[in-house]
């Protein structure tokens, strides 16, 4: 795939993954489940998703460093 | 708290971080470069943890703890997604740092200025971040003031708490520039980090058994703050408008986007961003635990602000963890403080001076600069004396003050035909309109200050440009430079 192809599909992928963040613990869902396993959990995965996907968009970042 | 125990702990901290600062900063080179971005050749984990530093301040224990005390767990989606905007460090760390080493940026408005064509667009920048940035910083120093003033009982008054703090940050700002900001960064990060973890180990075993303990406490006791809107502080519009400006923090927020031109190579940045990530990710996580303990704890605060420094009293934190507690928030805002005085010191030479002075300006620029760090402090003390607002609305408004250079940054990077008038009207408008909402308590449809200065900001810079020529040469070569050197690297 073409950097700009993996572009953009890492940024459609981090606009439905924020959206989400923003929109699910609100809904139904999840606004009625008062438990720690309701939207605490549900935000700590969204983070932690976060991070892995960071980890993989920078993976190649020291690969041709030359200072 | 005795007064005198806490003035030995703060003189302490003081020495060990100047013997720290003066080792950092070495000898004095004369270079700018190596005063205001320690000659860009950062390696990666200090980075992170001065990167870590600056970023979270006295706000986390104070501010977002009050947070989750009143409105509940709201307050951790509110931070986890303003970590998640670090994916904007993934895109835009590289061009920052790329372009930054072509073509000798000092700031990030220095960029803007040359991307734009428009010394205007430098001084309004840097003028606008001036503007924005010391009621952010005047509210660590309030943070401190009220902590050792509270924690204390009233034997260390507000200003000497205000005044400490201060003296703390210009001094070793002063002593070696950002080698020595960032090396006491890194004791203060690992400061903070480690006694929040501890602290909030020591509440959950002494006062609830366990985590497991405190979660079924919370789920049987305060059930509906483990849910949004939950109490009913996180509603829809109040989540939207505190989160927003704070995705985009790691662009708007000059004294955070500068330190995307230090690491010494793409490696030592990639380090510098995953070791943030998982730093912010455990500070977030013990700043909403402690937030919910004190909400078990001490049901009946009228002001959430005052939940951590009376946490801090109860027995279940030994008094010696109290203390290195206290230490931690001190640290957490001299270290958020320093930073920002370090950048707007950097902007003010390179971007207001140089453009309007007339010749030999470049032996002058680092003097200029220096001098820059003590006044600026001073201005930052008395905002602090006026004690304006609650902690947390002060953070944000300068957040969504700060917004508005969004469209600009983003523009530079991917747009061509983005232009220097769209940059001064958007900046200039949105600004206005961020000063406006915010002072006036106004909230149109209901949405928060940030929601509108950001809109207003996205549409006068598309709309201007699209009726005003752009710098078409500069932009060709800009970006076209970032396209081959990405493609290159193989850099998304």
């Amino acid at each position: 795939m073409s950097l700009e192809k993996q572009r953009l599909a890492w940024v459609i992928l981090f606009v439905i993954l924020v959206l989400a963040a923003f929109i699910i613990p609100f809904t139904p869902l999840l606004s009625g489940v008062t438990r720690v396993y309701g939207a605490f959990l549900f935000w700590s995965l969204f983070a932690i998703v976060v991070i892995v996907c960071i980890g993989f968009i920078t993976a190649r970042w020291g690969e041709n460093d030359e200072g | 708290m005795k007064a005198s125990i806490i003035y030995l702990c703060l003189f302490l901290y003081f020495i060990i971080g100047s013997l720290i600062a003066r080792r950092a900063g070495g000898k004095a080179t004369g270079d700018i470069n190596d005063f205001f971005l320690a000659g860009r050749s950062l390696g990666g984990i200090v980075s992170a943890l001065t990167y870590s530093a600056t970023t979270y301040s006295a706000f986390m224990l104070v501010g977002l703890a009050g947070f989750t005390y009143i409105g509940g767990v709201g307050a951790l989606g509110f931070e986890l997604i303003y970590l998640s905007g670090l994916v904007l460090v993934a895109f835009f760390g590289p061009r920052f740092w790329l372009v930054g080493r072509k073509y000798n940026y000092l700031t990030p408005t220095e960029m803007l200025g040359d991307r734009y064509q428009s010394k205007a667009v430098a001084v309004v920048s840097a003028v606008a971040a001036v503007i924005f940035l010391i009621p952010y910083s005047a509210v660590q120093l309030i943070g401190i003031g009220a902590l050792l003033e509270g924690i204390s009982g009233g034997a260390i008054p507000y200003l000497v708490g205000v005044g400490i703090a201060a003296f703390i940050a210009v001094y070793w700002t002063w002593t070696g520039g950002l080698k020595a900001v960032a090396w006491t960064d890194s004791l203060q990060a690992a400061v903070m980090l480690t006694v929040a973890i501890l602290s909030v180990i020591f509440i959950a075993y002494r006062g609830f058994g366990g985590f497991g303990g405190m979660f079924s406490q919370l789920e049987t006791q305060y059930p509906s703050w483990l849910a949004v809107p939950g109490p009913g502080f996180f509603n829809i519009n109040t989540f939207v408008g505190l989160t927003l400006p704070w995705f985009f923090f790691s662009l708007s927020n000059p004294q955070v986007s500068q330190r995307l031109f230090v690491p010494r190579s793409l490696g030592q940045m990639r380090i510098m961003v995953m070791g943030f990530l998982v730093f912010g990710f455990i500070y977030t996580l013990v700043s909403i635990l402690w937030g919910f303990s004190a909400r078990l704890l001490l049901p009946d605060l009228a002001i959430a602000d005052n939940a951590t420094p009376l946490l801090l009293g109860l027995d279940v934190v030994p008094s010696v963890l109290a203390l290195l507690v206290m230490l931690g928030i001190s640290a957490a805002a001299v270290s958020t403080v320093n930073s920002i005085i370090l950048t707007l010191s950097s902007m003010v030479c390179r971007d207001v001076f140089k453009n309007v002075s007339k010749e030999n300006y470049e032996s002058k620029e680092l003097l200029i600069g220096k001098i820059f760090v003590p006044l600026f402090t001073v201005v930052i003390v008395a905002f602090a004396t006026l004690r304006l607002d609650l902690i947390a609305s002060l953070s944000v408004a300068s957040s969504a003050g700060l917004l508005v250079m969004v469209p600009a940054l983003i523009g530079a990077f991917f747009w061509k035909r983005g232009t220097a008038a769209a940059v001064l009207s958007s900046v200039i408008v949105g600004g206005l309109v961020a000063t406006i909402l915010q002072y006036g308590g106004f909230r149109p449809l209901g949405y928060w200050p940030g929601v509108w200065s950001g809109l207003v900001a996205v549409v006068l810079f598309i709309v201007v440009s699209l009726l005003t020529r752009p710098p078409a040469g500069k932009a060709d070569e800009f970006i076209g430079y970032l396209k081959d050197e990405l493609g290159r690297r193989k850099v998304v």
